[in-house]
């Protein structure tokens, strides 16, 4: 798949940099640190093997042609636990949806700068947007709808300029919604049922995180 | 004394009241069984530790009070819990006091501090808990202190420095922290000090130097940091160092080299730098050397030919460089070689053939080049043997025909060339055997057709050969399998009974026949690729029973007949590839049941029919690729469902109509083609399609737009106003009135409260609309409204000074010489009636709330 394996270019420099103790195989000991984080009541995840070289035979994990994790598909598969900050070895994750992780969402997944699709919807995830997302440059897809995240939704995402759908609904936000960049076009449905979440930002004249 | 004991029986629990009763018959307590008196008849001791008695029950009712002369009480490995009586004080005489391996709870008692004959406590496997009480001090002839195995926590009591007579410590595995006493030194009988598995921090002590009789010195799994301090060349008597899984930094000191009878030294899992110092090689009597996974850098020392007792060398996951020293060969009793993961370079000594000894040998993840040295065929005990990953080349050696006792053999990511060693499985013991992307020909080993031991076989990227029915057989312990190139014949029905195999991966190769419907036995299977062969027939329909399976691909192969509908029972399908063959018949309906679908890759067969509107449901798919086939029909409006949507290829198929209007909410896609269609009218207003190029596009019956080889449309309702240049996201299109009232409702407030009260003015003379307009009794809406029109010429954009998502705001000098801001809400295009309302009503709300200076306050 042509856009993927652009993104598995970009990354292949930044192996060199890691030091030779983490680099054979950084992305499976993080996938694994992960799975420890996790109960797996239905075994969705035993195939992950940490002693083998890397993670690209493990099932619901997708690598591109340099064996580089850029996929993670661990939707409705009754698995529980909080996500840590080793997923942001990763580039490409995807598709946890429907399952009941907990927990806060890791800031350091805004290191993910190839991460493309993040559907973290349909968990119990609390606490804040993170800030940091806004360096997901590569983003399109974010669906954080139905969790039981505070705060209101950090400015700092209007800096994501290739956000093409954007999903908070049934949460507990507050303040206002952005108008910049990407806000521009997303639909009222993507904000429904945040109870303190007024209406689109009046920029100047209300402090974004007006009502939190 | 036998009154007391009998007392403490009879509140034990009723099986062990009974089991003591038969070891406690007769009058005279000195025959009891582990009970020993003094001529006078006294006890001194009790040994209840030696029978696996199992005794459970507490010791609440056994009263220390009646046993002056108690010199040994030893109730270790039995199932006694609760606390540890405080009147345990009151054996005044006692010298050992042994409860390990018991059920005890809470904290050690402080009167423990009376027990001043003590010499040996030995509280471990317990479950005690709290700090270890500063009472210890008074122990002055105590010797031995086992607390390991509990859940201590707090730091290790100063006061333990007192205690000079003391030569064993052991408080492993709590949860004890702080620090170690830097006068830990004074300690000078100590000889074993065990401090492994707590949270202890800070730094070793350099007074560790003075501990001139320290034999065993274990702190591994601690959280220590700083370096490993040169006094520890001191300590000649070191006979085992265990530093390991700590923060411990800076070099190995050389001094270590004075270590002449350390025998067991381990100091992986830190961060250790510098390079392993020569003077390693004067540790005559080394039996285990274990670095891996330091920052260690340098050349393996040559001195280390010198270890001839080395049992275990484990140097992985470093940065070692230069050549494995020929003199390894000298270690001739080495049973584990581990130095993967390091920039070693340079060929595999020859001299490897003398570690006749050696049982494990892994080398992975180096630079090594040359050839594998025929004499590796003497290592006839080897039972692993990993070289992947490294710069190999020249014939795999026959030698390794003697290799009969393999476990595990990894010669993958090489350049070697030749054939497997035909005996590779001969002994029965093999588990795991992977080849891959290697030069490799000849056949597939015969030994491993009746290899039962079979897990994980991967021998992809090679030319072997072989006739894939004849080579292999059942294996009811294979999890993985994945070979390529040149392997022929047919599918067995064998690979049914396979019912631990989770991966059959059969790919580029040259097997042919049906696939047989035994397979659906092998219910394990999350992955099944036979894609580029060449066989033929119908799916079966038994490919259903595989409900386990994520990835399914079977493209590039003659298949033919209906796509199976049980295909739609896989409700675990990740990615189905069925491209490339010659399926014909519908897509079924079913599919639409595979909700975890991402990748649908359809392509290139003769699939007819239209599109069942159930894959819209799918709403994990990312791509989807159905061209090339006889497809007819529209595009079923459901599309934009497809919420994470990225490439889509619809071309070459006779689908028809427009492309409906559902699909401007696929915002995600980024790839789109729908050439060599019937497709008409205005094309999506999404960037995939604005940015496709003309081939994306081409060959169809009318499609409009603004994209390359497109013609403009021409909407009827705009026909005179040519508004091509608008920005496409957002198209301010003006409500009259509604808008207006919103612009005049924005800076005024009020409206709901004020727009009846206006009804009655709104015919008043527009002379009237002086002074502040912006009281509520001055309001005129429809006044107000056409001065800011006539104010802003219509909205000319001149006099827009900002622009948001949500609407634009303009400078209006009104009549009456106030300097006003509008903002003028947009109505965005796809956005229903209803959202707009919801957002105007946010606005209104936010407003009611706002306390700005520069806003008017309703």
């Amino acid at each position: 798949m042509a856009p993927l394996s652009v993104i598995s270019l970009s990354l292949c420099f930044l192996l060199p940099l890691l030091s030779p103790a983490i680099s054979t195989n950084s992305e499976g000991n993080a996938l694994h640190a992960l799975r420890r984080r996790l109960s797996d009541p239905t075994n969705v995840l035993q195939s992950w093997d940490p002693t083998l070289v890397n993670p690209c035979t493990w099932f619901h994990v997708t690598c591109d042609s340099n064996n580089h994790v850029i996929r993670l598909d661990l939707g409705n598969s009754n698995i529980s636990g909080t996500l840590g900050p080793e997923l942001a070895q990763l580039r490409h994750l995807q598709e946890l949806y429907k399952n009941d992780i907990s927990g806060e969402i890791p800031k350091d997944l805004g290191n993910l700068k190839n991460l493309v699709g993040l559907d973290l919807y349909g968990n119990r995830f609390e606490g804040e947007i993170p800030k940091s997302f806004s360096g997901l440059k590569s983003l399109r897809f974010l669906r954080l709808n139905n969790n039981n995240l505070t705060g209101s939704i950090p400015r700092e995402l209007t800096a994501l300029s290739n956000l093409k759908v954007f999903d908070v609904s049934n949460n507990d936000l507050c303040g206002t919604i952005p108008v910049d960049g990407p806000f521009g076009m997303f639909s009222m449905p993507s904000y429904a049922n945040n109870m303190r979440l007024n209406g689109p930002e009046l920029k100047g004249l209300v402090p974004y995180n007006f009502g939190c | 004394e036998a009154e007391a004991l009998l007392k403490w029986k009879a509140s034990l629990p009723i099986n062990t009241q009974t089991l003591l009763s038969s070891l406690w018959g007769g009058s005279n307590h000195c025959n009891w069984t582990g009970i020993t008196c003094n001529n006078a008849g006294s006890i001194t001791k009790v040994i209840l530790g030696e029978y696996e008695l199992k005794l459970r029950g507490t010791l609440h009712n056994l009263n220390f009070f009646y046993f002056p002369n108690l010199i040994w009480l030893q109730l270790r490995n039995n199932s006694l819990y609760g606390s540890i009586p405080s009147n345990i004080g009151n054996l005044s005489n006692l010298k050992f006091l042994d409860l390990s391996y018991n059920n005890f709870s809470g904290n050690i008692p402080l009167e423990i501090g009376l027990l001043k004959s003590l010499s040996l406590i030995s509280l471990g496997d317990n479950s005690l808990s709290g700090s270890i009480p500063r009472e210890i001090r008074k122990l002055s002839t105590i010797s031995y202190i086992y607390f390991m195995r509990n859940n201590l926590t707090g730091p290790i009591p100063i006061e333990i420095l007192n205690l000079t007579k003391l030569h064993d410590l052991d408080l492993s595995q709590n949860n004890i922290s702080g620090s170690i006493p830097s006068d830990i030194g004074r300690l000078s009988s100590l000889s074993i000090l065990f401090l492994n598995q707590n949270h202890l921090t800070g730094t070793i002590p350099i007074s560790i130097g003075d501990l001139q009789n320290l034999s065993q010195f274990v702190l591994v799994d601690n959280r220590l940091n700083g370096s490993i301090p040169k006094e520890i060349g001191m300590v000649t008597s070191l006979r085992l160092l265990d530093l390991s899984n700590n923060h411990l930094s800076g070099p190995i000191p050389t001094c270590i080299g004075n270590l002449s009878n350390m025998k067991w030294l381990y100091l992986w899992s830190n961060n250790l730098s510098g390079s392993i110092p020569n003077e390693i090689g004067m540790l005559k009597s080394l039996l285990a050397f274990q670095l891996a996974n330091n920052n260690l850098t340098g050349v393996i020392p040559h001195s280390i030919g010198n270890l001839t007792n080395l049992d275990n060398l484990v140097l992985n996951f470093n940065g070692l460089s230069g050549s494995i020293p020929s003199e390894i060969g000298m270690l001739k009793s080495l049973f584990d070689l581990q130095l993967s993961d390091n920039n070693l370079t340079g060929v595999i000594p020859d001299s490897i053939g003398n570690l006749t000894n050696l049982g494990n040998l892994v080398l992975h993840f180096n630079g090594l080049s040359g050839s594998i040295p025929t004499s590796m065929g003497n290592l006839n005990k080897l039972s692993i043997l990993e070289i992947c990953e490294n710069s190999l080349s020249g014939l795999v050696p026959q030698t390794l025909n003697n290799l009969t006792h393999l476990r595990i053999l990894d010669l993958s990511h090489n350049h070697l060339s030749g054939s497997l060693p035909e005996n590779v499985c001969l002994g029965g013991l093999l588990t795991r055997i992977a080849a891959i992307k290697n030069n490799l020909t000849g056949l597939i080993p015969s030994s491993l057709r009746n290899c039962t031991s079979l897990y994980r076989v991967r021998l992809e990227g090679n030319h072997l050969t072989a006739n894939i029915s004849e080579a292999f057989g059942i294996y009811p312990n294979l999890n993985f399998i994945s070979l390529s190139n040149n392997i022929f014949g047919e599918l067995s029905s064998n690979w049914g009974q396979c019912h631990n195999l989770t991966s059959l991966k059969i790919t580029n190769n040259n097997i042919s026949g049906k696939i047989p419907f035994q397979l659906g036995l092998a219910t394990q299977l999350q992955e099944l690729d036979l894609s580029s062969n060449h066989l033929n027939g119908e799916l079966p329909k038994e490919l259903g029973k595989l409900t386990m399976v994520s990835r399914l691909y079977l493209s590039d192969n003659q298949f033919s007949g209906k796509i199976p509908l049980e295909i739609g029972l896989l409700s675990k399908l990740e990615q189905l590839d069925l491209a490339l063959n010659n399926l014909s018949g519908p897509i079924p309906d079913d599919l639409g049941n595979c909700f975890k679908l991402f990748n649908l890759n359809l392509s290139k067969n003769n699939l007819e029919e239209s599109i069942p509107s159930s894959i819209s449901y799918i709403n994990a798919l990312q791509s989807l690729d159905l061209s090339q086939n006889s497809l007819i029909g529209g595009i079923p409006q459901q599309f934009g469902k497809l919420q994470s949507l990225e490439v889509l290829n619809l071309s070459h198929n006779m689908l028809n109509g427009s492309i409906p209007e559902a699909f401007n909410k696929l915002r995600g896609l980024r790839f789109v083609n729908i050439s060599f269609n019937q497709f008409e009218g205005p094309i999506p207003n999404l960037k995939a399609f604005h940015e496709a190029s003309f081939d994306a596009l081409r060959n169809n019956k009318g499609l409009c737009g603004n994209a390359t080889g497109l013609m403009a449309c021409v909407p009827s309702f705009l026909a005179n106003h040519g508004h091509g240049k608008r920005t496409k996201v957002i198209i301010s299109v003006m409500l009259p009135l509604f808008g207006g009232l919103l612009l005049l409702f924005l800076l005024v407030g009020s409206f709901f409260t004020f727009y009846k009260k206006t009804q009655t003015k709104e015919s008043e003379p527009r002379e009237e609309q002086q002074g502040d307009i912006f009281t509520v009794l001055g309001f005129n809406g429809r006044v107000l409204h056409d001065n800011i029109i006539e104010a802003t010429e219509d909205f000319s954009s001149d006099y827009c000074i900002g622009s948001g998502g949500y609407g634009s705001v303009y400078k209006a000098a009104l009549p009456t010489g106030q300097v006003v801001a509008v903002k003028k809400l947009y109505r965005s295009e796809d956005n229903i009636h209803i959202n707009n309302l919801k957002a105007f009503e946010s606005e209104v709300m936010a407003l009611l709330e706002i306390r700005h200076r520069n806003i008017v306050q309703m």
